[in-house]
């Protein structure tokens, strides 16, 4: 029996605001999510714009195994193992391209872009009873869609994408609704970052700059406002009720529709009101002004999507102390383009290796991996608002700003995961 | 571009990277022009930037606004300070026509923090403008090796 099957109890390590700290540190608990959690639920994998035309890749990871988000000749999006089904190499070793066919560098078999097998090479040397339908690629046993996200899952069983997302499916499309056209482009390029600790922390740390900003983002929320001429201090107060959400299926949301913004110092530009009269005409000037009266929700998908103001984040484990961080800026398709070109230098102010706001952010993960070495108490408490926490009739929950039951929920989700021994049984 | 010869070019250069190496920010950011650019593109050397991210995409404004927040002291990864040196060697000089001229070379940067210590290389491409018996940076692209690949914070001046 594997070590990460020994039967530890992860709602003894999860309690209510309590969360114990080999949880981040201990490798065969690192194992046991592979198992218990990547290679289950749904993964994010990718955006239909980063594919656009057929031959068009890009390659990703469900938990450590290699995959390629493929759009085939049929103009459809697939996800696909990318193991050789001879003997196991890796297909396609470029990270982005474009192909006619896939062809493995090791002994030539080459597949189409569905994944088909194309032609084993130096068939005749083979028992002419193989048939080539038991050679395709594999493809991710699940795959599901939300305007243009694309997901995929690992294990052939558990509740639909539909059912996974439930309630987040409405923050997202609050997230891409800031597009005149309903659609987002992510072929931006990527800013890729690495850091020394746990995936867990960056979710963690993600979704809770109201508590953490002050302390370490306030020089560049300071600098921020002054170029942009946007006042975000209101949304840093401590006593809005309802922005923080824990969601059923250990999703987290900063619901900022409660926190309306000043109106920016600065006067807009032609191309600004040139956007906002397109936002106007797509969902009409009520709506339209509630969605830029405030920064759009920030989301977070369990377990590794995240979408923050410009961008949306893939959160890639590597190993118990090692993550990767992919930053996918999101641009607005139809928007005019001098809005999306601000809309990179926006997020560049702020986000990848560069910025000056989330840089602070990952030295802080870093130093949290270490700190969590020191194991005489080894709990960490995540108890702010949690007497006054509004449970919801469907298991969520809504805090104030600054409260921390978003992350009780992710945590409950994610104990839940763990602790399902059956591995063939479906995740919920 | 008359009397400039090699080695004053050189030696902007390697003040310039003294400057970087030893976090003198103020001396450094008096190294550019208002209209500077400085620029770090992401993935690939040549990408547009109207509508593919950049690594550092900075305006004059943006660099100050750089150069304010490291000089607040709260930029955690700077505290404590990274050690740094690096080595500006391979130059080439493009001859341009009036007052710039384009300046190629290569730098490898060994930076010391804490409990690590990190490699950092590529090739710098100068606009320079001539100033009296000096320069200044119009426009800097920084093509790092890594561009394309996960790596840690950047966090200095590069």
């Amino acid at each position: 029996m594997p070590r990460s099957e020994l039967s530890t109890d992860y709602a003894a390590l999860v309690r209510d605001a309590r969360i114990h700290g080999s949880l981040y540190r201990d490798p065969a608990i690192f194992e046991r999510e592979l198992e218990a959690i990547w290679s289950r639920v749904w993964v994010y994998i990718g955006h239909e714009s980063e594919v656009p035309k057929p031959g068009d890749y890009v390659r990703r990871q469900i938990g450590l195994q290699p995959v390629l988000m493929i759009r085939g000749d049929d103009g459809g999006v697939r996800v696909l193992f990318n193991r050789c089904r001879h003997r196991g190499n890796l297909v396609c070793n470029r990270d982005r391209g474009t192909a006619a066919t896939l062809k493995c560098p090791y002994h030539g078999w080459t597949y189409a872009t569905s994944g088909a097998l194309l032609e084993p090479s130096f068939e005749e040397g083979y028992d002419s009873n193989l048939r080539r339908e038991d050679f395709a690629l594999s493809a991710a046993p699940r795959l599901g869609f939300h305007r243009g996200l694309v997901f995929a899952s690992a294990s052939p069983a558990g509740p639909s994408l539909d059912q996974h997302l439930g309630q987040v499916k409405e923050y997202l499309d609050l997230f891409m609704d800031v597009s005149p056209t309903g659609e987002i482009d992510l072929r931006t390029g990527i800013q890729k970052l690495k850091y020394r600790g746990n995936w867990k922390f960056l979710p963690e740390n993600s979704l809770e700059g109201d508590y953490h900003g002050p302390f370490i983002h306030r020089i560049a929320f300071e600098l921020h406002g002054r170029r942009s001429g946007l006042d975000m201090s209101s949304l840093y107060q401590n006593d809005i009720p309802d922005v923080i959400r824990a969601l059923p299926g250990g999703h987290m949301v900063e619901d900022y529709r409660g926190a309306t913004m000043a109106p920016p110092r600065h006067p807009p530009s032609p191309a600004r009101r040139a956007y906002v009269e397109m936002m106007e005409r797509r969902y009409g000037a009520e709506k339209a002004r509630q969605l830029l009266s405030t920064i759009p929700p920030l989301v977070y998908v369990f377990p590794n999507l995240i979408c923050i103001m410009t961008h949306l984040r893939r959160v890639q484990p590597v190993s118990v102390g090692e993550t990767h961080v992919y930053y996918h800026p999101m641009l607005l398709k139809g928007a005019p383009p001098e809005v999306n070109e601000a809309r990179l230098r926006e997020h560049e102010f702020g986000f990848g290796p560069a910025g000056l706001i989330s840089p602070d952010d990952i030295e802080i993960m870093e130093r949290n991996q270490i700190g969590v070495r020191a194991c005489a108490d080894d709990w960490q408490f995540i108890g702010r608002g949690l007497h006054r926490d509004k449970i919801l009739p469907d298991g969520g929950a809504t805090g104030y700003t600054m409260d921390e039951c978003h992350l009780r929920g992710m945590w409950q989700h994610y104990a839940r995961l763990m602790n399902q021994r059956d591995a063939a049984a479906p995740a919920s | 571009m008359e009397g400039v010869s090699k080695e004053l070019v050189e030696g902007f250069l390697y003040r310039e990277a003294r400057l970087m190496d030893e976090n003198r920010y103020r001396e450094w950011l008096a190294l550019w022009t208002d209209d500077g650019r400085y620029w770090v593109p992401c993935n690939d050397d040549d990408i547009d930037p109207a509508r593919e991210v950049s690594i550092i995409y900075d305006d004059r404004e943006r660099l100050e606004q750089r150069i304010d927040r490291l000089l607040s002291g709260s930029v955690l990864a700077q505290e404590p300070k990274p050690r740094m040196r690096r080595v500006i060697s391979n130059v080439e000089i493009e001859a341009v026509g009036g007052m710039e001229l384009i300046v190629h070379s290569n730098f490898i940067l060994a930076l010391a923090r804490g409990e690590m210590q990190q490699i950092w290389a590529g090739r710098t491409i100068h606009n320079l403008r001539r100033e009296q018996d000096t320069f200044r940076i119009a426009h800097k692209k920084v093509l790092l090796i890594n561009a394309d690949q996960e790596m840690p914070l950047l966090q200095f001046l590069i």
